[in-house]
């Protein structure tokens, strides 16, 4: 990793911990932060003349954007010549007016004022004065009219605060010091002390005793003659605060007047990262960052990248999270946006602050990529990886509660309310052991699949959640076009949701009828083809008969049948293959007609024992579609012999050479999933699916199609749309339909056939475990106990419904 | 910096059906503090109108309002200035200034606002400033056929008001502005 040769004051090394020499202005945090952030000069060689000569360019640079950008406009009234008063009325519609600008910087300011009231109450001596108030909303203002691209959001408020903070602590350390060395703060010119010099002073009997006493009856009497005579510190202090030097004024370092700007400047730095990889800013900005591969906002990024970095270091418990559901952004989102002022004190925060600040920002340059542009655009920096360590430190701290728990919301608790006598330097060193490999875990995340996967998911949980962590305050009229990502995730999938309900509510009427069938059905899995091997088992091999029935029914590829989502449910044996088979079957759209591509491409499927449930699927389907309540003919004609049936397109499963190598693909990738838990299972199925589906739209052969199909269902994922996207292979094949339409009905079906099987799931459990209120927990329990065929088939039906409320999430 | 919009005689549904268009996309909640009526509104869905334009909402009676419960007159203090209101068809002769600086001077007023001409004046005198925002739907007056919808708004800050005057003249809204300083401040 290269890094650009800025000299920082003491070398450090990229790859190093945070040792550094010793900090140059250690006692002046507001002076070192500076110098950090990269307002004023950073190289050891700069004088004290040279942070002035820069101090006082920035505090121009704010005095001129305060002038132009708040508007008052009495003072308009009264100095300028008027422009047109048709525009400039206060009632003017115009944007552009000062009276329109005017109303927009009091809506602004009405939302930063809420926060601003609510900040720090702890420490409200100092930030609850109108003075302090007065100056934080007025940075924010001018701040946020430069950036109207982020408008103002809850939580730079609390950004600003400890810059404000220690500039005023500095201010502080300078008063004390004066008192103590009274002498020097007197007029230095020429490099003369003046009372020394100054005869008349002397002269000045009044005055000299009390001068004597007070040098007598000082803390520290101390008697010098010259500046040179000071303790380093002290002359440095003295030197940033003449009002002498360069640049007069306006040059004082430490500066009370012009704290305001200060604070602005270094705000402006922090938000905007100085050319360096972390701005702040960007955990504000719901749009993805710069050159970003991934479509996610950066906040959602850097969460991943926690939790890669934890996954890293610590793996068992990072999947104990992901088990559980604990997306990364419920709590690194605050934890990052306020750069962990919420979880600390503020004097912790300083200490914090300041490791985090002696990293360097500038981005790290991976060789190799393109355009100079690495995963996670915004943590690429040594900074960066600091901040990335020293969250995941933070989560190890919690270790053992968080494995304590099996709930997410009391994880999410223990997470959010970060224990407050917590040994902080351990925390840090923690952390700075860890920021080297948080480099490398950040320049290797794989961030297209990372984000990619817990997207699908956070699609459907974070939108839930988003607005019980909403951070964000409400959109200033500025950003009025600029819609939340987030939102139009939600909107999309809302709009899917509805769909699905529309076509569930059809599906119902098909449920009760599966009770009774359920415990003659239960061997009536459709067994899995040979594409997935590894899943191949014996209880499928039941099914071979009444496939074998179907299968011989010629006609066309029709197998798109509405399969009721009872015959998932009737898989009380089997775990995920039997579950996953029902649900391929529920997928299928209703297609009455036997595709006569089923039968060909059934033939040498029938190789092995193993048939796709497709088969049962459009006989089933079949049945759901003529939508008859009679629950035994739904359960066994279509699996047994039903003319009408078209037989599923297990042929299709048939893998061509060409699918062969697609499936084989696909079986790796599955063998890979059942390793690994349940829920990401379904996730990496449905993906794939989903990626099939629209191959099938791309005029992928059927038979690959189907046979990722098949494989999908096989592997116990979500087979609705394994159904959905075969039974469209099926259509297509067949007849002339245009495959968009196939697909969105096939689809919607199968979409109906999952709610259905929802329902059916439901209600069976309810029958069999009639008191038992925690039934997905003790599903995985019974899974393995198997205690009558009743509780086989409520072990079934939980398991169904488990998948399909996965699957519905990931959806 | 408070703002504070004068109008009256609309009349409606009497003899106008409502406000212009563009007087009415101006009117938008949230930027005006107060609003003053000179009466003759008539109905109360123009009272209802006016409250979502501001809440703060002062109303005198005209000679053709159906709610009769209105005040003949009302004064109130904005910032350092004193207000009153009145219709204006008592005072007689209408529109007259001496008559309107009678009821100024009675009111203990530094701005007095008046209608009923539904001409828009606005006169200084040294004890203060006569208003009469005219009517602001052009509506026709016992006096006057031809009449431009107008109103006013009055920014009022610390000692200084400024009036914007907003007429409807073949179809443009055409703003003028007037200064007026008071040279004391009020004593409560």
């Amino acid at each position: 990793m290269s890094i650009s040769p800025v000299p920082m004051e003491a070398t450090m090394p990229e790859t190093a911990s945070c040792s550094e020499g010793p900090r140059r202005f250690g006692y002046l945090r507001g002076v070192q932060w500076r110098i950090d952030l990269g307002i004023l000069p950073s190289s050891p060689s700069s004088s004290i003349d040279d942070l002035r000569l820069v101090a006082a360019n920035s505090r121009r640079r704010y005095a001129a954007l305060r002038r132009q950008l708040l508007i008052d406009p009495q003072v308009l009234k009264n100095g300028s010549c008027s422009p047109d008063v048709v525009m400039d009325n206060p009632l003017s519609q115009n944007p552009d007016s000062m009276w329109g600008r005017f109303f927009r910087n009091a809506e602004l300011e009405r939302m930063v004022d809420q926060d601003l009231t609510r900040l720090y109450p702890e420490h409200g001596s100092y930030f609850q004065t109108p003075g302090c108030q007065g100056m934080l909303r007025r940075i924010l203002l001018l701040w946020c009219l430069r950036h109207p691209v982020y408008g103002y959001r809850q939580g730079m408020h609390e950004l600003l605060a400890p810059l404000l903070y220690v500039l005023h602590i500095d201010l502080e350390l300078l008063s004390e010091v004066r008192k103590v060395y009274e002498d020097h703060f007197t007029d230095i010119i020429d490099g003369f002390s003046f009372h020394e010099n100054d005869w008349t002073h002397k002269f000045d009997f009044k005055k000299l005793p009390e001068y004597m006493e007070d040098c007598n009856g000082s803390e520290s009497p101390v008697k010098i003659n010259s500046l040179g005579e000071l303790e380093p510190k002290i002359q440095t202090i003295v030197l940033l605060s003449d009002a002498y030097g360069t640049e007069g004024e306006l040059g004082v370092v430490l500066s009370e007047k012009f704290l305001e700007h200060d604070a602005h400047c270094m705000f402006d730095a922090l938000m905007n990262g100085t050319g360096g990889a972390v701005a702040m800013a960007e955990f504000f900005s719901p749009s993805p960052f710069g050159g970003s591969h991934t479509m996610f906002p950066p906040i959602i990024e850097s969460s991943a990248a926690l939790y890669h970095l934890l996954s890293i270091i610590d793996s068992s418990l990072h999947s104990h999270l992901v088990e559980l559901g604990v997306e990364p952004q419920y709590f690194a989102l605050r934890w990052l946006r306020v750069l962990f002022g919420r979880e600390f004190a503020l004097e912790d925060l300083l200490v914090i602050w300041d490791e985090i600040f002696a990293y360097e920002n500038t981005k790290f340059n991976k060789p190799g990529t393109n355009d100079a542009e690495s995963n996670v655009g915004v943590l690429n920096s040594s900074r960066g990886a600091l901040i990335a360590a020293f969250a995941v430190s933070m989560i190890l701290q919690l270790r053992s509660s968080l494995l304590a728990t099996e709930n997410a919301t009391s994880c999410l608790q223990r997470l959010l309310n970060f224990p407050v006598d917590v040994d902080l330097l351990k925390l840090l060193a923690k952390a700075k052991s860890l920021q080297a490999l948080a480099v490398e875990a950040i320049n290797s995340t794989p961030l297209l699949i990372l984000p990619r996967l817990h997207g699908r998911r956070n699609a459907g949980f974070t939108k839930a959640h988003i607005p019980s962590l909403d951070l964000t305050s409400p959109r200033t009229t500025l950003n009025m076009a600029h819609e939340s990502y987030w939102e139009e995730r939600w909107r999309v999938l809302h709009m899917e949701e509805e769909r699905k309900q529309g076509s569930a509510a059809s599906a119902e009427k098909q449920v009760p009828n599966r009770k009774k069938g359920w415990s003659e059905r239960v061997r009536l899995r459709l067994s899995r083809t040979k594409c997935d091997p590894f899943r191949s088992k014996a209880t499928f091999r039941k099914k071979n008969e009444t496939d074998e029935g179907r299968k011989n029914i010629g006609g066309d590829v029709d197998f798109g049948h509405k399969i009721p989502a009872e015959v998932e449910e009737q898989d009380v044996k089997d775990t995920n293959f039997s579950t996953s088979e029902t649900r391929c079957s529920s997928g299928c759209p209703g297609n009455e007609e036997n595709s006569s591509n089923i039968s060909d491409l059934s033939t040498p499927v029938r190789g092995t024992n193993d048939y796709v449930n497709m088969s049962g699927r459009s006989s089933v389907a079949s049945n759901f579609s003529a939508e008859e309540n009679d629950t035994d003919s739904v359960n066994f004609e279509p699996l047994q012999a039903n003319p009408e049936s078209s037989p599923l397109p297990v042929s299709e499963l048939d893998p061509d050479d060409d699918t062969l190598n697609s499936t084989q693909n696909y079986h790796s990738v599955i063998k890979q999933a059942a390793g690994i838990k349940e829920r990401k299972l379904l996730s990496d199925k449905f993906q794939l699916f989903w990626k099939f589906g629209r191959n099938i739209n791309e005029g992928t052969s059927d038979r690959a199609a189907v046979s990722e199909d098949a494989i999908a269902c096989d592997s116990g994922s979500d087979c609705n749309n394994v159904a959905g996207s075969s039974i469209v292979n099926g259509c297509n094949s067949t007849s002339g339909i245009s495959k968009a339409e196939i697909i969105d009905q096939n689809l919607i079906f199968s979409l109906s056939d999952l709610g259905q099987s929802m329902l059916e799931n439901i209600q069976v459990i309810e029958s069999v475990f009639q008191q038992d209120p925690d039934q997905m927990g003790s599903l995985e329990n019974c899974k393995n106990a198997i205690v009558g065929e009743g509780h086989i088939t409520a072990m079934a039906a939980l398991e169904e419904l488990r998948k399909i409320s996965n699957l519905l999430s990931e959806m | 910096m408070v703002l504070v919009l004068a109008l009256g005689d609309l009349h409606i549904p009497h003899r106008a059906a409502d406000l212009p268009p563009k007087f009415k996309s101006m009117l938008v909640p949230g930027k005006i503090q107060h609003v003053i009526c000179t009466g003759n509104l008539c109905v109360k869905e123009v009272h209802d109108y006016l409250k979502t334009v501001c809440p703060d909402l002062h109303i005198a009676l005209g000679e053709y309002d159906e709610e009769t419960r209105y005040p003949e007159t009302k004064t109130l203090t904005i910032g350092q200035f004193k207000l009153g209101v009145g219709h204006g068809h008592q005072v007689i002769p209408w529109g007259d200034l001496d008559s309107l600086a009678m009821l100024q001077r009675q009111l203990d007023v530094d701005i007095l606002v008046t209608g009923h001409t539904h001409q828009f004046t606005a006169y200084k005198h040294e004890a203060g400033v006569v208003i009469n925002p005219g009517s602001a739907t052009g509506s026709y007056s016992s006096i006057n056929y031809d009449v431009n919808p107008s109103f006013v708004l009055m920014d009022i800050d610390g000692l200084r008001v400024v009036v914007y005057v907003y007429e409807l003249i073949d179809g443009e809204v055409k703003v003028d502005k007037i200064d007026f300083k008071k040279t004391t401040a009020s004593s409560t």
